[in-house]
């Protein structure tokens, strides 16, 4: 099989990275997929960690869930993940008033270490404005924030979200394809957080990135099983059997070498969630 | 058919379809994504210039920097092969004039491609429209005398250089180009898990479909022939393998059957599309919904795909 001489980056998670054939080409965007509760944000702060570690300088742009909320739910697991750096875009409560323009939101940015997550990371004059918070304020405030700051990993958690944040669909597509452009201009190696696909669409975030990780969740006799594949990677040789995931105070962890039972793999999804 | 076939490239495919591509004409390659579809390209463009034809390839999703180095790892040297870097600027959101990719970059060969992805300048990135790459297309066509040309991909240019209250006849329009063009094209087209048919699939003189599954055995690949107007072509589907020299397919034998009875991916489908009940009679529902008899696979990932209607089959998850 085709050989892949250059370097490679650590996810984080051993038995990945062996699934990988070493790990993530550098510089290039790739998508996590998977149900809610599937471990996408526990991979995506293990794999900023790593980067942490090696003295990398690793970004998380923070839509879900706010970032003193992810601070306490990783010191629960004894991590420290103070040295990673936050970008909380974390959307106000509307407030149907006049709106600030999104170039004034990104001028506003705020972005501290996770440590110094406080309750509400806003500032008063944000709260205030109620932003709206879009693919292209979000790509305007990684501008300003990667013209500083030489980031080598950045997680953005979800994509999903984001999507439906923005609320003109026509120009979705084209956004999401300009804000991965411009991840990889900016050189960074970037895992975007989603949902899982729709099997009867092509999501144009699964298209455009260079590889899908896909982390699956089903209920096998009143437990959880957990797998992971590679649905996707271009430029490398990869793992093409599903391997089984555990996710326990060490985080994710899997097992290449190991099979996934059958059982598993035939039982229906417990939790998935397909609604779109 | 008197003309000489083109050969693809791929010793196993150009028998399925006894001999290669009739010259000039317009087909599509389809699958879901990591199918091979770039690959086969590529295979396909290299074919031709190591006979030295002039061929090129119109890069609009992956930037050329990235697909110089993934070939790289099958040997491949692409120096002669020409590209046109289609792909989108970063998009400024504010005020910048916009220029047309037209006036803006140049057909160049791959040997003379980077190592880094090539960076938006800071004022007046460049506009990509469906109409511009048609011009650029035209203007290369008179130039130099291609013999093959790869888009790649057909998806890209829909998504994201087309209207959407346009995209369909945009579509009819670009098929036209291509056949007036004179050369022999691939135009790679992204299937999702669940195929609908588009309008390309029909304007397409021929559609070679790259199927790829999970079953008891790993990832498997296989390959068909859905369409090819004015040849005779084989019907079944052959298994096909990436290796160290791109793509191969063998056609001493068709697909056969797994050896497991579900393939993984089919059970997510199933869940999704409501039609699990139990896990108990997943075994029972494994044949193709249709009831395909001389389908050579047993396998209901690629009898979804190979539908031709989305709605009759029972597996169809689209929403």
């Amino acid at each position: 099989m085709p050989s892949e001489p250059a370097d490679r980056i650590s996810t984080g998670i051993a038995g990945l990275d062996e699934m990988l054939e070493g790990g993530l080409i550098p510089g290039r965007p790739y998508v996590v997929s998977g149900t809610s509760g599937a471990g996408k944000t526990t991979f995506g702060i293990q794999f900023l960690h790593e980067g942490v570690k090696e003295g990398e300088r690793a970004l998380l742009v923070a839509i879900d869930e706010p970032p003193s909320e992810i601070r306490e739910n990783f010191r629960a697991l004894g991590w420290d993940v103070g040295k990673i750096r936050i970008l909380d875009v974390h959307p106000t409560a509307k407030s149907f008033s006049k709106r600030v323009s999104l170039v004034e939101v990104a001028a506003q940015r705020t972005v501290g270490a996770l440590r110094e997550a406080a309750p509400s990371a806003k500032s008063e004059a944000l709260k205030q404005a109620s932003p709206e918070i879009s693919i292209q304020s979000l790509q305007l405030m990684l501008k300003q924030e990667l013209q500083e700051v030489k980031y080598a990993r950045v997680v953005l958690d979800s994509l999903t979200s984001l999507k439906k944040l923005s609320e003109n669909m026509e120009d979705t597509k084209s956004s999401i394809s300009s804000l991965l452009r411009y991840l990889s201009e900016a050189g960074v190696t970037a895992l975007v957080v989603t949902d899982l696909p729709d099997p009867g669409e092509v999501e144009s975030e699964i298209f455009l990135c260079r590889g899908e990780i896909r982390l699956h969740k089903r209920m096998v006799s009143n437990k959880i099983d957990r797998f992971v594949t590679i649905e996707k990677f271009r430029g490398s040789d990869h793992d093409t059997m599903p391997r089984p995931m555990t996710l326990s105070d060490k985080g994710l962890t899997v097992d290449a070498r190991k099979k996934v039972a059958k059982a598993s793999l035939r039982t229906l999804q417990a939790f998935t969630q397909y609604s779109r | 058919m008197t003309k000489e076939k083109v050969k693809t490239g791929v010793e196993g495919l150009d028998e399925m379809l006894e001999g290669g591509l009739i010259p000039g004409r317009a087909y599509v390659v389809s699958g879901t994504s990591g199918s091979g579809k770039t690959t086969l390209g590529i295979q396909f463009l290299m074919e031709g210039a190591s006979k030295g034809e002039r061929v090129i390839y119109v890069c609009l999703d992956e930037p050329p920097n990235e697909i110089k180095r993934n070939m790289q790892s099958f040997g491949w040297d692409l120096g002669n092969v020409q590209v046109f870097d289609a792909t989108p600027d970063v998009m400024n959101y504010d005020k910048t004039p916009v220029r047309d990719v037209s006036t803006e970059r140049r057909v160049l060969y791959f040997k003379d491609v980077g190592e880094q992805i090539r960076q938006t300048p800071d004022y007046s990135p460049v506009d990509v429209t469906i109409n511009t790459i048609q011009e650029v297309l035209k203007q290369e066509m008179k130039v130099r005398k291609y013999s093959r040309i790869v888009v790649d991909s057909l998806t890209s240019l829909r998504y994201f250089y087309i209207r959407t209250s346009e995209e369909n006849s945009s579509m009819i329009s670009f098929f036209r180009l291509m056949s007036d063009l004179g050369a022999t094209s691939l135009l790679t087209v992204q299937l999702p898990e669940v195929a609908k048919p588009d309008v390309e699939i029909h304007m397409a003189r021929g559609e070679i479909r790259l199927h790829k599954w999970v079953d008891g055995r790993g990832l498997m690949r296989g390959v068909t022939v859905e369409k090819y107007r004015g040849s005779w072509h084989d019907d079944r589907m052959r298994p096909m393998k990436i290796t160290s020299e791109g793509v191969v397919v063998k056609t001493a034998s068709p697909v056969k059957e797994a050896g497991e009875a579900d393939s993984f991916v089919d059970v997510i489908e199933r869940a999704a599309s409501g039609m699990e009940k139990a896990s108990s009679d997943a075994q029972s529902n494994t044949s193709p919904p249709q009831g395909e008899p001389a389908k050579p696979v047993d396998n209901p990932k690629s009898s979804d795909t190979t539908d031709a209607e989305p709605k009759g089959s029972s597996s169809g998850g689209a929403p």
